[in-house]
């Protein structure tokens, strides 16, 4: 016990005077809240913007009736003469309607009756825009059609058919949790970047410095320096992961999430909850760094590699996020994958059973256990030294 | 006391020892002499248990390297071929902690840092963090290192290797000094008047082979040669041949 303090605490002193690789590794956890912020205050300005959809018209004169459709909910119909598909190139404009000079005459005549709305498709910040119009047009259609069966006495009902009825049974938090799917990535990530400085310079640092050599010949079990090394950067990997989880749900908190129709409301006991949830990603996170810096051949090499594992927390996100699965209780025995739907619940106000923390935490600190001791077999091999 | 015997060693393709035995008395230096690339330094990692010898056996007071390795290093105290130190450790700290590596308690460690402090005239850097030493300095924490748990058996892999003349003379010194406190000092060199004036027993390993061992005047005799460097080269050379 003695002998893992003096490693541990070594590895501690060491690791915290390394300002240069500390402050790189704790950029992160400020820097997510940060992006979080403006992502979601984004979000909010354009959901909640008034809608008054401009509307330039050709040929508004043709059409009085439809203009007024139009008015009537909202839009701002101006006159317009231009060539309008130069316009919607420049990006002057949106949108613009072309009411055909033969409107009147059609209309009369009972012909189907077209009106053109030019728009560029390609274009993702018009299409509600597009719609929108779309949809008066195609109500000021059926109440015309309605009117029209009405003046010969037939029921408009008669041609009423199919329409689909809306019911979100999604209940506000959770759509909120949704939204919220990003948390867990970066709470995760945070995980994988702050103890990451430590685990590369203890690896693959100490023996590009030769300073393995003169430490593996002291009478120490190999399991031990690993375990030393191990807890060591953990600890900042815990530290920086919790700093993130705070500073992202205190940015969830100050941020007006009712303006998107979301509710998001944390408890004071849900977050000792998601920090037990989580707690131990960092054990897993830094035990395979040490493995993969004990395997690299040199200090860059371990920086890519484990580089890499930094996506690593991003899968099950993706993965939960374009694949919505039902979740059954074997995916908390997947590390990472566990821990993510842990904090998406938490966070969504779910009820988390008391087996999905247990599984969770004993399948991923019994992996990283693994991982240690597979480091520790590494660090007896001669190649470790010979390099 | 240290004793090797029946050392084979390969790498991938390249044999490095082919059958080494030799011992190493208490209160005795010991030189271990060769031509770079001899297997003086596979030797000596055999010893410390870095590397498994192939065959044959290494032993520190009777104990066996590769049965009883955590006891067997216990008694040991190495300069290795590796001189890295931490950086951000100043000298004391790298004594406090290897030191607490061997179990000894803070207040026998504290009295026996100031004793090293002062064997190695280390006054002025003992507080200071490791970067930016020189050579001679970081040889003295080095130093310090491997014999901050008083052990009774020290091995140092070319120890006067690119120092100074002055740091060069205090660790001649200081190797005068361990061996009257009746220890047992093993050091490789390649450097032949340093191995004359300081051993009372040289073994010359080359080609992975010891090819003499003795006292520097029965070695000179066996290679019928007056002086110990012409000794050396024939001895090498008959090696090679072989």
């Amino acid at each position: 016990m003695n002998l893992l303090r003096a490693l541990y605490q070594k590895e501690m002193i060491d690791g915290l005077r390394d300002r240069r690789s500390l402050f790189s590794s704790f950029f992160f956890p400020f820097l997510a809240p940060l992006f979080i912020y403006g992502l979601m205050t984004l979000m909010i300005e354009q959901n909640t913007k008034k809608e008054t959809i401009e509307l330039p018209v050709i040929g508004g004169e043709y059409a009085p009736a439809l203009i007024q459709h139009l008015l009537e909910n909202g839009i701002e119909v101006t006159a317009f003469s231009d060539d309008p598909e130069q316009a919607i190139r420049d990006k002057s404009v949106d949108l613009v309607l072309e009411i055909p000079a033969d409107y009147q005459a059609s209309m009369a005549a009972f012909e189907l009756t077209r009106v053109g709305m030019i728009h560029d498709g390609s274009r993702n910040d018009t299409r509600a825009t597009v719609s929108r119009v779309r949809q008066l047009i195609r109500s000021y259609s059926s109440e015309l059609n309605a009117l029209r069966l009405i003046s010969r006495g037939i029921s408009p009902r008669l041609i009423q058919g199919v329409q689909p009825k809306n019911e979100d049974i999604a209940s506000e938090e959770q759509r909120a949790a949704n939204i919220l799917s990003y948390i867990p990535i970066y709470v995760l990530m945070a995980a994988f970047v702050c103890g990451l400085g430590l685990a590369i310079d203890t690896t693959a640092g100490e023996r590009e410095r030769r300073s393995l050599e003169p430490l593996l010949i002291n009478p120490v079990p190999r399991l031990k320096l690993i375990f030393g090394k191990w807890l060591a950067a953990s600890t900042l990997s815990a530290v920086g992961m919790v700093i993130t989880l705070i500073l992202c749900l205190w940015t969830m908190l100050a941020l007006p999430l009712d303006e998107l129709g979301f509710r998001f409301s944390l408890a004071k006991s849900q977050i000792p909850l998601l920090v037990l949830a989580i707690l131990p990603v960092p054990l897993l996170a830094c035990s395979l760094q040490l493995l993969l810096g004990l395997f690299a051949k040199s200090f860059k090499d371990a920086q890519s590699y484990i580089g890499i594992l930094v996506i690593l927390p991003v899968v099950p996100g993706l993965v939960l996020q374009f694949y919505p699965v039902t979740t059954s209780l074997w995916m908390y025995l997947v590390p990472i994958l566990g821990q993510s739907l842990m904090i998406k619940e938490l966070l969504g106000a779910e009820p988390v059973a008391f087996a999905a923390y247990f599984l969770s935490f004993a399948s991923t600190v019994a992996t990283s256990l693994g991982i240690c001791l597979i480091a520790a077999r590494l660090l007896d091999q001669e190649r470790v030294i010979q390099g | 006391m240290i004793e090797v015997s029946g050392l084979r060693k390969s790498f991938a393709e390249v044999t490095a020892l082919k059958g080494v035995s030799f011992s190493a008395q208490n209160a005795k230096v010991t030189g271990l002499l060769g031509p770079n690339g001899a297997g003086k330094s596979t030797s000596l990692r055999i010893l410390y248990g870095l590397l498994k010898p192939d065959t044959g056996w290494a032993k520190i007071d009777g104990l066996d390297v590769s049965l009883e390795r955590l006891k067997a290093q216990a008694r040991l105290g190495v300069l290795p071929d590796g001189h890295g130190l931490y950086a951000r450790l100043t000298a004391r700290e790298h004594m406090a902690f290897f030191g607490r590596l061997h179990g000894i308690s803070p207040d026998v460690l504290e009295q026996r840092s100031d004793e090293l402090i002062r064997m190695l005239d280390m006054q002025t850097i003992a507080d200071r963090r490791t970067e930016g030493f020189s050579q001679g300095e970081r040889m003295k924490v080095c130093l310090a290192r491997a014999l901050i748990h008083s052990p009774d058996n020290i091995v140092l892999d070319e120890p006067t290797n690119g120092l100074d003349v002055m740091t060069t003379r205090k660790v001649r010194e200081l190797i005068n000094e361990l061996r009257q406190l009746g220890l047992c000092v093993l050091f490789s060199s390649h450097i032949m008047h340093e191995v004359s004036r300081l051993c009372d027993e040289i073994v010359i390993i080359a080609e992975g082979q010891v090819v003499a061992q003795g006292v520097p005047d029965a070695i000179r005799e066996s290679a019928g040669e007056e002086n110990l460097e012409d000794a050396f080269v024939i001895l090498s050379e008959r090696a090679a041949r072989l």
